[in-house]
């Protein structure tokens, strides 16, 4: 009996050590178009560009849109445009990882394609995937694409500013979550407007640290 | 329609364990697929229709067997098939739950001459 995804889970752990010896931690970030994974990217650049040194994988369908608003951030950018694909492999990451000059990195972030399905079935040998959902897709999403969160660290509750406006049942939402994952962090934001960002930094800062204690 | 990904992963597979076989032509290829791994089956065939096309699999049937969850509590060790996706133990209720079958996606056998 041979595993059919063999070749993407031995790239992925070739990634995993490479990353580890140089004490980068890796972060795959999964969500549905428009939940708002850009937009934290832009938030954890503030609050963090200064003392954390911060790369970002764009995987995008088409275009560089995504990757054009980080660049004010003065980081190091890799676009992947997967021309129609639906997520990345770990092959994809492996090849643009020579983009980086890794031993001057502390955090490696994976925008990975929108889409809650198949991006949730390729490692890429990232230290954790976060799962990111916002309040306007419905409280359940988790209950329905059970494989992201049960194989997430952490997922963000995004555009809990909209909450009032939709039916999202915060309980309903947690307590599915929970049932598929008892582990996880659950927090929730609304980065546009800043708020809850400080509590999504606190965490990450304090998983960069123990990844580097590791 | 990560499928197709899936599909060429698998092709290639074919094509390497035929090879190493001595297998000319390959006429069916036996995989199972868990019912937590998110794959349509006919999908899954169309696209490994179209990953094996130039391949020593190029007319091989494609037997997909759908493996049924199995869970078992940690708590309370009772073992049970969820009727959806949500995990808590069908006795207790506890959330520490054992994954046995669902989580599959492998090749079983490969026929051929």
């Amino acid at each position: 009996m041979k595993d059919i995804l063999d070749r993407n889970q031995n790239k992925a752990e070739e990634v995993r050590t490479l990353l580890r010896e140089k004490k980068v931690m890796m972060v795959n970030i999964i969500s549905s178009p428009g939940a708002g994974k850009t937009t934290l990217l832009e938030r954890t650049c503030e609050a963090l560009a200064d003392k954390t040194r911060i790369g970002v994988i764009e995987g995008d369908v088409a275009t560089d849109r995504d990757a054009r608003r980080l660049q004010k951030y003065n980081i190091p950018i890799v676009c992947i445009n997967t021309g129609g694909g639906c997520h990345l492999d770990s092959h994809s990451i492996s090849k643009v990882l020579g983009h980086f000059a890794l031993d001057n990195l502390d955090l490696l972030f994976v925008e990975n394609v929108g889409n809650l399905i198949c991006p949730s079935q390729f490692d890429l040998g990232e230290t954790f995937k976060l799962a990111v959902v916002s309040t306007a897709e419905g409280d359940d999403k988790p209950a329905k694409y059970p494989m992201l969160f049960t194989g997430a660290r952490a997922v963000i509750l995004n555009k809990t500013d909209l909450i009032p406006y939709t039916n999202f049942n915060v309980a309903a939402f947690e307590s599915d979550i929970v049932s598929l994952n008892p582990g996880i962090t659950i927090i929730k934001t609304s980065a546009t407007g800043g708020e809850g960002t400080d509590r999504w930094i606190g965490w990450l800062t304090s998983q960069l640290e123990s990844f580097r204690a590791g | 329609m990560h499928e197709l990904k899936i599909a060429e992963e698998l092709s290639a597979m074919v094509s390497y364990h035929a090879a190493e076989a001595g297998l000319r032509v390959v006429e069916r290829v036996n995989i199972s697929v868990g019912q937590f791994v998110q794959v349509v089956p006919d999908l899954l065939e169309a696209a490994f229709r179209i990953a094996a096309m130039d391949s020593v699999a190029s007319a091989a049937r494609l037997e997909i067997e759908i493996i049924a969850a199995e869970m078992r509590c940690r708590r309370c060790g009772t073992g049970y098939s969820p009727d959806d996706d949500l995990h808590a133990c069908m006795a207790c209720g506890s959330l520490d739950i054992d994954v046995v079958h669902g989580k599959e996606l492998f090749i079983k056998s490969i026929e051929g001459e």
